[in-house]
């Protein structure tokens, strides 16, 4: 099936909740509204005629400060060899997207890592944790305007000043004094 | 209990099978090489220790710009006309190079500064033994010019800016003039 | 809204019950290969759950990105899987040629990629093979992977000037055309390792011990699989005949004429740890069928011929996957028309393969962990990037 018939079935079935299709773009991809979306994933997934069964990639993407964020769903159907791109616009602050990890288990941990890197919340994620940062790292490194803090554990980050000293260094000095 | 026989044999056999392969090995000659004794012979082409041509480098700074890690640092003086002299390879040098450094620790060896330089004046070299004892030490310092030049350079490009843009005034005074 | 989640497999937080252990394995596990924490819920010897812990090698390569211009993160896309790096930038090149729409490549490069990628194959796979053999108690399969490795890093040495970390295969080139003489040697090596393989098979493939060990462990169900996004030799162990050479192919695999290998379960249950490891097994054979047929097809010719001087893609995004070693990785791309790109996603297979390891090794022995994790063959510098 091509995307254009995959968008028509889509916008068929959810009317509005679709709010758009891209054809000239290389991956041709369907615009969704955040709250649809584990609707229509459900519906992508287990529909007889569509049976996306494997999540391919999920990624955030940040557009810039002022403007919009984006979580992108690459979706492939092994037993039906086509594949479509959905994509879900979330606010810039405090936004939310319902998980999809019981339709797709590879999206629990790939949620987990959008949410890390970008601060998109999913909704109902059973373990919404940081995967790839410490537990108790501030901000969200992969926004544009992201802020390195100052300090973590008492070590500033990223280093400024005097090159730290080296053990050979250090050794040296404690040789010498007395 | 006969599976549990044929089980025991079948572990004895192929131990067996894997004891002839290791005990015909005994015979071949060894493939590994007696390091600090013994040497590999490297391809030409080898990616190792980065090194510049100093007399060759025209100050262009495109290997800084292309390096990926920033580790190349330079510091560019403009020569005036009477110091500007010819790289090897007939470009005009018209820059005093009075800081070259790379720092070898943040090299990656990924080759992409040697490719934009017009006078192949860094290349790498197929020499891989330059562990130091300090990490400042693999700070490798190009520039051949000393330090206590550096002002009077600084003060003759200075002097010969100043005159440029006092010729040039007068310039503009006599079209006004006139 | 959300419908339940599936029964029984998911927990917020652990309550410990009875006499239960709570196992902490790694970061510096001997057998993790690289820095992989697992926390085993443990009962007695059973393992009752296994939670991973990630990031300890994480570097944030899809920030460093965007501050890069597109040939710049090259070598930024090596380290991901650095003992599979041509196949990392083959990924990385074909989706920023996708973006660009460069098609018209010459004959000499494409064969270039494909030799370059199946060799790194060859290579994984050695590596992958010899430490499931050190992981499962085997020294001398290990050793004689490796030397056999070696060999190959050679060619690559040759080649590109690098052992390990190349960036050689660029957007719409290679840094160097071949050696003369690449493919004579390269022929030499292939007869010399054919019969490598069927000794490897001797020594640890078809030994009873390490069958024992390892052919009912660790099963994964072929819709587990799919369902986890799990891809190459570990999904093809269970048994789906799935290779993205074959199924999607990029480059020129179209006209190559090979086999896919997948785990037949001859020795115990199909889709088991010795399934996945004999895929690898197998799957270097076909390589080398691979690798025959394009060092005699091997046209003459520029390959840097259809180089772009500068590397500027129009606006737009692009998603594309090649099968690596470990599995399909993909890189999705957005660009915004600048030398930059905005965002440069990579989609790791060892990430979905170890997020699938709760769902491997839950009701196995404590003892079982290591040949596990081992059988998955995970790079935890492409698991963190």
């Amino acid at each position: 099936m091509t995307a254009e018939e995959i968008y028509q079935r889509l916008q068929e079935r959810f009317g509005d909740q679709i709010l758009g299709f891209n054809a000239k773009a290389v991956d041709p991809s369907v615009r969704v509204a955040a709250a649809a979306i584990h609707e229509v994933a459900e519906y992508l997934r287990h529909d007889p005629q569509l049976q996306f069964d494997l999540l391919m990639c999920l990624s955030g993407v940040d557009y810039g400060p002022g403007k919009h964020l984006e979580v992108v769903y690459h979706l492939f159907s092994m037993s039906r060899r086509h594949k479509i791109v959905l994509k879900v616009e979330v606010p810039r602050q405090g936004g939310e997207v319902p998980t999809v990890c019981d339709i797709w288990r590879t999206a629990e941990w790939h949620e987990r890592e959008v949410y890390d890197l970008f601060g998109i919340r999913f909704a109902h994620h059973p373990d919404l944790r940081r995967i790839l940062l410490p537990d108790d790292w501030e901000g969200h490194p992969l926004l544009k305007d992201y802020q390195v803090q100052e300090f973590y554990h008492g070590v500033r980050v990223p280093y400024v000043g005097d090159p730290p000293q080296t053990g050979l260094e250090v050794y040296r000095t404690q040789e010498q004094e007395p | 209990m006969r599976q549990y026989l044929l089980n025991i044999w079948n572990a004895f056999w192929t131990v067996l099978v894997g004891m002839r392969l290791t005990w015909r090995h005994l015979f071949i000659p060894a493939v590994t090489v007696q390091y600090p004794d013994e040497r590999w012979t490297l391809p030409p082409n080898s990616r190792m220790q980065l090194f510049v041509n100093i007399d060759d480098c025209i100050g262009c700074r495109q290997c800084e710009r292309a390096c990926p890690v920033e580790c190349i640092t330079i510091d560019l003086i403009k020569a005036v006309p009477e110091d500007e002299r010819e790289a090897s390879t007939g470009h005009k040098v018209r820059f005093h190079v009075t800081k070259f450094d790379i720092d070898m620790a943040k090299c990656c060896y990924c080759n992409l500064c040697t490719i934009p330089c017009p006078t192949e004046c860094i290349y790498m070299t197929p020499s891989y033994e330059d562990a130091a004892p300090d990490r400042f030490d693999l700070i490798y310092h190009f520039a051949k010019i000393p330090p206590e030049k550096i002002p009077e350079l600084e003060e003759k490009a200075r002097r010969f800016e100043e005159e440029e843009a006092a010729k040039k005034t007068k310039k503009k005074a006599a079209v006004a003039a006139n | 809204m959300v419908t339940q989640l599936v029964a029984g497999e998911y927990h917020l937080s652990y309550e410990r019950q009875g006499d239960d252990l709570i196992l902490q394995m790694g970061p510096q596990h001997p057998s993790t290969h690289g820095v992989l924490r697992l926390e085993l819920v443990t009962d007695g010897e059973l393992i009752k759950r296994i939670t991973p812990h990630i990031g300890y090698l994480h570097r944030c390569f899809e920030k460093h990105a965007e501050a890069m211009t597109y040939p710049q993160v090259i070598p930024y896309v090596d380290r991901m899987d650095y003992v599979a790096a041509m196949s990392m930038e083959l990924g990385y090149v074909l989706t920023v040629e996708k973006l660009m729409g460069l098609t018209d490549l010459p004959e000499r490069l494409q064969y270039i990629r494909v030799i370059m990628a199946e060799f790194q194959r060859i290579a994984s796979h050695l590596l992958a093979v010899g430490t499931y053999g050190l992981d499962t108690g085997a020294v001398t399969p290990f050793l004689w992977c490796f030397r056999d490795r070696e060999k190959i890093l050679d060619l690559f040495e040759w080649a590109s000037g690098a052992r390990l970390l190349y960036n050689y295969l660029w957007i719409g080139g290679v840094m160097q055309d071949l050696p003369p003489g690449f493919a004579e040697k390269a022929m030499e090596f292939l007869d010399y390792f054919e019969p490598r393989v069927k000794e490897l098979n001797d020594l640890l493939s078809f030994n009873q011990i390490f069958i024992e060990r390892t052919a009912n462990i660790g099963v994964l169900p072929p819709d587990v699989a799919i369902s986890y996004g799990v891809g190459g030799p570990n999904l093809r162990g269970s048994g789906v005949r799935w290779d993205l050479r074959k199924e999607e192919p990029y480059c020129i695999y179209d006209r190559f004429d090979f086999d896919v290998p997948v785990g037949t379960g001859e020795f115990g249950t199909l889709g088991a740890a010795w399934d996945r490891y004999m895929v690898r097994v197998r799957e270097m054979l076909e390589s080398i069928k691979i690798l025959r047929q394009a060092l005699d097809q091997l046209p003459g010719g520029d390959p840097n011929e259809a180089m772009p001087r500068r590397v500027r893609p129009p606006e737009g995004d692009a998603f594309m996957r090649t099968e690596s070693p470990r599995g399909e990785i993909g890189f999705y791309i957005v660009s915004d028309g600048s030398e930059k790109p905005l965002r440069c996603k990579g989609r790791s297979p060892c990430f979905t393969a170890i997020s699938a390891i709760d769902a491997i090794g839950r009701g196995g022995l404590i003892a079982d962990a290591v040949a596990i994790v081992g059988s998955l063959d995970i790079v935890l510098g492409e698991i963190d990037r």
